[in-house]
């Protein structure tokens, strides 16, 4: 603006063609070079095997390693044009799965046994979360040291799929508390309203160090540690798309899990993309935040360097399987004791 | 302290650090007070947008508490129909521009089929159900928190999605029937016109932000913080304890106005580099910030200061001229009459004095230089005068000094052909003309006399005494060959004519040389030692006798010994017992006993009374190591042969 006033007329003229001639260069040679380019791994070639994969959540760090497997071309590389659809509240994984709206779903092994025992026709495809982040904490200020203290307390639980875990956890310690049904926020324990909630230490614990509550105020009891942690996160399509299409079964989970190790090399640069997905889904965190999910979700999918772990990444051991289901059956949230087989093969013609 | 250098120098350079420091401190303390009045005005004007802004979001708020309120008595007193309940909702929205939204959901803890909701939409309001789709209503934070507490509650800022839409809070009054929930009625305000309201605020290059409860930014001008970030999140990022801290106190109700490092810059400060006042909104129980860069604040007083210290460092260098000329005024005339004083000093008393008018300091002082002059040749004048007189009277004293020296005998040995005895003295006067003095002499072929005497004071009147004493001596020896009455007729003669009161000591000794007796007499002098040859050295006995012309007819005992061949006696005055070294010891008698005691059992070192003589002087000068002699120093030894 400043400069305007010293040109005027001509002299504007010269120095405004440099610029637009510069301008142009610039364009026509950042065209050459994209052209000569290699083509960008996301984008779909003709052949490429159109597959949706909805999220059973929000978009954040839980995701991490299949937003590289897309960002870095893992799928496509595999003739798969996968599309990432985010989850969130009122998006159901198994109904969009019957109802044809993605081919592949991620859902919590409770949430996957509970659909089927519902009549989804679903199958695991891949185990990705291999332990358990279930916690319940309790504040340490009301006098909260033990599970045992909260006998008669308010305690907010989720409603879905965690809500089998915890009915077990309360019944084996024959505790009885006054429950009351939890979002996804942490407001009800922050305002005072329970005594307890259920949280995952990859998340609301997080998120109520950064509601200002020092590790001090809070009572943290790991279901793992009392036999009721669950692997969670795993891969599902219905058991007639595996039926027709193994192969992409096969490839995707293949795809996801070199996203995982990617991620987990590359911890930086899987964060930045995280934090993309996060703002274009508008949802509302941080990237404190999602560091935090991804530092503490990531030894459950891939194990760390020299750490001996009781499972191989993508595979849902027929032990844990077996102990979930047991324990879902017994808190009557399935009816039907589903065999291992049924689960991660599909209901073939071939079981009578 | 100063190097040596003109006054006018050291007057400016004195000058110039005084006023530099009170200057400096005049303008340092201006910044500082002014700084400091700044920041308190500052930081109360700050605290009154702050507390205005907080009023008026409060006036918001508690306005959209108190519609929520009257409807819920409303809805609580009347049975309506859920058309009814919907439109009384947007009546109220009508009423009510600060409402974004109400809803109404009655019917105790299990849900009721309609929940009517309505809300401003971008064409006008909508209505709806909530009850109805997929809103999650029964776990909906504005819904749980006051069924589960009884008691109305704002709920925290949420992007509502399914409902309004919109981010927004809720207010949510519950209906309480026989101490069971009963319902639930809410009115929402969209948190955009608080973004809104604070962008508005004078503020200058400050801001104000806004955390709700949990520390979330519901509004920041960083608009990727709202409803993203909270505070602690952001200290979790920066690593800074002392921000959650902050935060901590902010959410909890605080109020305060501290020295804060502004984290929404790119660049952080590694010291405060604003200030952050903060109140809490007591309703909702959000807090506000205001955030102001010091620097901002503190413009103005930078520019006072910097003006302040122009003007006060042009003065400055104006006062030093002034204080260079003034000083150069005086030192110009002081210079001249310096190179006066130069010429007088070397001895030009008739060169002319400048004549220097105006009547100060300076001009008496050269008015003094003219009489000082004046004097100076009259005291010269005076001086070569008494000069000459007194130099008249030192070649005076000179020649009495020659002559003193002259009287004694100074030949040795001074009878060669003499083999029964050996004699030799010496006399080392003191400074001034003293009263010392000895003198030998034959009385007959084989009678020897020999005296050593010391005229009471100094100089030209001791020197005259001993003259008449020494003269009175040979005249009246001539006649009386006994010593007793030599010195009798000695002390009535000097008495005699005593005009001055003066008196002298005197030890006289006659020896018989062929026979080696020896009589003496002793007029109050010191006593002799008597050396016989390989014996300790024994002091002679004491007379009766005193001092020599104080009073006429005295009678003085006389003493005899006899020598035996290589006897020595030794004679002195109180020049030698009584020299004194630097710290004011005597050399004693005693001394020079001992040292007389050593030289004779000596070998023949000191054969001679020569040698004996300059020895004994010798250990005198090296006990007095360089003190000034004070007395004469007189040595006779007479040794028989």
């Amino acid at each position: 603006m400043a400069a305007g006033r010293f040109f005027s007329g001509r002299a504007i003229l010269l120095p405004f063609l440099l610029l637009s001639l510069s301008l142009l260069a610039g364009i026509f040679l950042s065209a050459c070079e994209a052209g000569s380019q290699e083509p960008d791994p996301r984008a779909p070639g003709p052949d490429a095997l159109s597959v949706r994969l909805l999220l059973q959540w929000n978009h954040q760090a839980q995701f991490a390693g299949i937003y590289m497997a897309f960002e870095k071309g893992f799928y496509l590389r595999r003739g798969l044009d996968v599309r990432i659809l985010g989850g969130g509240p009122g998006k159901s994984v198994p109904e969009a799965l019957r109802r044809g709206e993605a081919e592949f779903g991620t859902m919590f092994l409770t949430a996957a046994l509970e659909a089927l025992d519902k009549g989804t026709p679903l199958v695991h495809t891949a185990q990705i979360v291999n332990g358990s982040s279930l916690l319940l904490i309790g504040r340490a200020n009301r006098g909260i040291r033990t599970p045992e203290d909260l006998r008669g307390l308010r305690v907010s639980l989720w409603g879905d799929a965690f809500h089998g875990a915890y009915l077990a956890f309360f019944r084996s310690l024959g505790v009885t508390v006054r429950e009351v049904l939890q979002n996804w926020s942490v407001n009800l324990f922050l305002r005072g309203v329970v005594d307890a909630c259920a949280a995952m230490d990859y998340n609301e614990y997080h998120m109520l160090l950064q509601a200002g509550m020092e590790p001090g105020d809070l009572s943290l009891f790991r279901l793992g540690d009392y036999g009721f942690g669950f692997p969670e996160d795993g891969l599902y399509c219905l058991a007639s798309y595996r039926e027709a299409s193994p192969r992409v079964c096969r490839d995707l989970v293949e795809a996801t899990l070199e996203g995982w190790r990617y991620a987990a090399a590359h911890p930086e640069e899987a964060l930045d993309v995280v934090m993309r997905y996060v703002r274009e889904a508008h949802v509302p965190t941080n990237r404190a935040h999602m560091a935090w999910m991804f530092r503490n979700i990531l030894p459950d999918i891939v194990p760390s360097e020299g750490a001996e772990v009781p499972w191989r990444p993508g595979v849902l051991s027929r032990e844990d399987f077996e102990r979930t289901r047991d324990v879902l059956l017994q808190e009557k949230v399935i009816r039907r004791n589903i065999p291992y087989e049924e689960f991660t093969e599909g209901a073939s013609p071939r079981v009578p | 302290m100063f190097p040596r250098r003109s006054i006018a120098g050291r007057l400016v350079l004195l000058l110039g650090i005084g006023v530099g420091c009170i200057l400096a401190a005049v303008v340092g303390y201006g910044w500082r007070a002014s700084r400091d009045l700044l920041e308190a005005e500052t930081k109360e004007r700050i605290l009154a947008v702050a507390a205005a802004t907080v009023a008026r979001i409060d006036a918001v708020t508690s306005g959209v508490e108190k519609v929520v309120r009257e409807t819920a008595l409303l809805m609580d007193r009347f049975p309506l129909t859920a058309e009814e309940k919907a439109m009384l909702l947007e009546d109220k929205l009508r009423l009510h521009g600060e409402l974004f939204g109400m809803a109404a959901s009655l019917g105790g803890t299990a849900l009721p089929g309609t929940v009517p909701y309505v809300y401003r939409g971008p064409g006008g309001l909508v209505r709806t159900d909530l009850a109805s789709g997929a809103y999650p209503m029964q776990i909906m934070d504005w819904y749980t928190i006051p069924r589960e507490l009884l008691r109305s509650a704002w709920s925290e800022p949420y992007f509502d999605e399914g409902g309004g839409n919109a981010v927004m809070a809720t207010y949510s009054v519950p209906l309480v029937k026989e101490l069971a929930f009963a319902g639930i009625v809410t009115g929402d305000i969209s948190l955009e016109w608080l973004t809104e309201l604070l962008g508005t605020l004078p503020l200058g290059s400050g801001y104000a932000f806004l955390l709700s409860r949990n520390g979330t930014f519901i509004s920041h001008p960083v608009r990727d913080f709202i409803m993203n970030e909270t505070v602690f999140s952001i200290a979790e990022t920066l690593g800074e304890p002392s921000l959650r801290e902050l935060g901590k106190h902010m959410v909890r109700g605080g109020s305060g106005f501290v020295p804060f490092r502004d984290f929404s810059k790119k660049e952080r400060d590694a010291t405060p580099s604003h200030w952050l006042a903060f109140l809490p909104v007591p309703s909702t129980g959000w807090s506000l910030g205001i955030v102001l860069g010091k620097e901002d604040v503190l413009a103005p007083v930078a520019a006072l200061s910097s003006i302040q210290l122009g003007l006060g460092g042009a003065g400055f260098l104006l006062m030093l001229g002034l204080v260079l000329f003034v000083a150069r005024t005086i030192t110009d005339p002081l210079k001249r009459l310096e190179g006066v004083a130069g010429k007088i000093a070397r001895g030009d008393l008739d060169v002319p004095v400048p004549d220097l008018s105006g009547g100060d300091e300076v001009a008496s002082l050269a008015e003094s230089f003219t009489r000082m002059q004046a004097d100076l040749r009259t005291y010269l004048a005076k001086l070569a005068a008494t000069t000459a007189a007194k130099e008249r009277i030192e070649s005076e004293l000179r020649i009495a000094h020659t002559i003193q020296m002259e009287l004694v005998p100074k030949t040795f040995p001074p009878f060669p052909d003499r083999k029964e005895f050996d004699i030799f003295a010496l006399l080392d006067p003191a400074r001034e003309v003293g009263g010392d003095f000895y003198d030998f002499f034959f009385l007959d072929e084989t009678h020897f006399c020999f005296v050593v005497g010391d005229v009471s004071g100094k100089g030209i009147p001791a020197a005259l005494f001993m003259a008449v004493t020494r003269t009175f001596v040979k005249a009246i020896a001539k006649n009386a060959s006994a010593p007793g009455e030599i010195l009798a007729r000695l002390n009535d003669a000097l008495a005699e004519q005593n005009e001055s009161c003066m008196f002298v000591t005197l030890f006289c000794a006659v020896a018989d040389l062929s026979t080696g007796e020896c009589a003496f007499a002793n007029g109050g002098h010191n006593l002799p030692f008597l050396l016989r040859r390989g014996m300790a050295p024994e002091r002679l006995p004491r007379l009766a006798g005193c001092l020599l012309g104080a009073m006429e007819g005295r009678h003085f005992e006389e003493g005899h010994l006899c020598f035996g061949r290589g006897d020595r006696l030794f004679l002195y005055t109180d020049g030698v017992s009584e020299a004194m070294n630097e710290a004011g010891a005597f050399y004693s008698e005693a001394r020079l006993e001992a040292e007389l005691a050593r030289c004779a059992a000596a070998d023949d070192r000191f054969a001679n009374v020569r040698s004996l003589a300059m020895e004994i002087r010798t250990t005198v000068d090296r006990f007095a190591a360089g003190a000034e002699q004070a007395d004469d120093v007189t040595i006779l030894v007479f040794e028989f042969r």
